[in-house]
């Protein structure tokens, strides 16, 4: 049987959000960029306990907000989905195609996460793009390359965050 | 830790008063003082400004290790539009001759400026070098190496070389502050058109003739439009703009003094048009910096 180690999937979302902060930038081409914080709140809460699932999301979300420099909250709320979308997909997830699952849902995330900072972005009076124009030429394509960014790491990141539990821990 | 050690309820109680927690933090956050101007640093912003300070090292080295990277690109870029490089730098050629033309004429209303004490001069900062790219995908701001322990604050105009504008500061730490590029789309500045002949880009001298009040050269705002255009706006369609002319802040508005002195260059106008329809003409600006190219630049800390 398999757990999440709550320190190992905490680390693995600092990294996720340092490198955001660090690389991201770097790696940003238009309104594409890569999502590492959401990727790893995706995959470290997966099989986590559904409240410490939503403080990892949600302080993930705010080491997002702090090192990244945007506007504050919206990564929170960005994790907060995170680990939502994460949990509701646990009942219809099955081992071997656990990691394609999840990908999809760091895809749905991105996507969601796209949206709350057009939101944000109109609601702070900054400059922001038409919707339909974002949702075509930036949001799809986040979407789906954070998709096949997560299919990629997904492996890395499910042995980094979880353990296999004893016989008699699991008793 | 397994799962059941949390009940769905609880879960879900936090996730209610954690998404209010988050909306609460962005309002406090679009609230509170900015750090620009005369508004103080709110928390966050200033927990932000701490975040950037402590990331600096570590901003820089990445920022080392990926610079050969960047030369590559160059090189690869330059290699395909050689052609198109030789005959920019012969119309930039042909533009400085143009231009020194009228140089000594200009030359001579500078002296006269001198005496009268009016001609603008910059009092710079300490060559500050780009440490790192920041913000996310709707931002198009760097970070630089020098903050207010050099004398910086808070909307202070950035340049490259003598007088070429790069952007303004926006939050400042204490050794590095932020600058908001001239093609982030919050960005704005009040800007003159003007023919070729009468400024000198390597000084940022402006010809008289440019600022006298019977001038009928093109004024309006810069501002990066939501496509991605750097253009300027709310130019009458009565007023000179025409193709290759130089785009150069114009530091007032009547009698209101703005952010920028007058004379940092912007770039040129790479598209005038107009049509009878709108009230304003359509000018897209070629900007004379390149974000990607940014390495050493001045912030003008007086005027």
């Amino acid at each position: 049987m398999e757990q999440t180690s709550v320190v190992r999937a905490a680390l693995v979302v600092a990294l996720g959000a340092l490198l955001d902060a660090v690389i991201g930038p770097y790696l940003t081409f238009g309104w594409v960029s890569p999502h590492f914080t959401l990727i790893a709140i995706v995959f470290a809460v997966s099989a986590m306990g559904e409240l410490h699932s939503v403080l990892l999301g949600f302080f993930g979300g705010i080491l997002l907000d702090a090192l990244g420099g945007g506007l504050f909250g919206v990564g929170a709320l960005g994790g907060l989905l995170a680990a939502t979308l994460s949990l509701r997909t646990r009942a219809t997830r099955r081992k071997s195609a656990e990691r394609l699952v999840l990908a999809q849902v760091v895809a749905m995330t991105v996507a969601g996460y796209g949206l709350i900072q057009l939101v944000a972005t109109n609601l702070a009076r900054l400059g922001a793009p038409p919707l339909g124009e974002y949702l075509m030429v930036g949001l799809i394509p986040d979407a789906v390359l954070n998709g096949v960014l997560a299919y990629l790491l997904g492996d890395w990141l499910l042995r980094m965050t979880r353990s296999r539990m004893r016989s008699w821990e699991a008793r | 830790m397994s799962r059941s050690s949390s009940s769905p309820a609880g879960a879900l109680a936090a996730l209610v008063i954690l998404g209010i927690a988050s909306l609460a933090l962005f309002t406090v956050y679009v609230k509170e003082g900015d750090c620009s101007g005369e508004s103080e640093c709110g928390p966050l912003h200033t927990v932000q400004l701490g975040a950037a300070e402590v990331l600096r090292p570590v901003r820089s080295i990445v920022g080392m290790v990926l610079s050969p990277f960047d030369a590559v690109e160059d090189r690869i870029s330059g290699a395909l539009s050689t052609e198109e490089k030789r005959l920019r730098e012969e119309l930039r050629a042909k533009e400085e001759l143009a231009a020194q033309a009228s140089r000594l004429e200009r030359e001579n209303a500078r002296l006269r400026e001198l005496l009268n004490g009016e001609r603008a001069v910059y009092r710079y900062g300490p060559l500050a070098r780009v440490v790192a790219p920041v913000g996310g995908n709707f931002a198009n701001r760097v970070v630089i190496n020098v903050g207010t322990a050099d004398g910086i604050e808070p909307n202070m105009p950035v340049v490259v070389g003598k007088s070429t504008l790069v952007g303004r500061t926006t939050k400042v730490s204490r050794n590095t502050a932020e600058v908001m590029l001239v093609t982030d789309q919050s960005f704005t500045a009040g800007v003159r058109i003007i023919p070729p002949a009468e400024f000198d880009p390597e000084s940022g001298e402006l010809s008289p003739a440019v600022t006298s009040e019977e001038s009928s050269y093109g004024e309006g705002l810069l501002k990066t439009s939501l496509d991605g255009y750097l253009g300027v706006e709310y130019v009458a369609l009565s007023a000179r703009a025409e193709k290759g002319d130089y785009v150069v802040t114009s530091g007032r508005a009547e009698n209101f003094e703005l952010l920028y002195p007058p004379g940092l260059l912007v770039g040129t106008v790479e598209q005038a048009s107009s049509q009878d329809i709108k009230q304003f003409k359509d000018i897209v600006v070629d900007p004379a910096m390149t974000p990607d190219d940014l390495e050493e630049v001045r912030v003008i800390v007086d005027w």
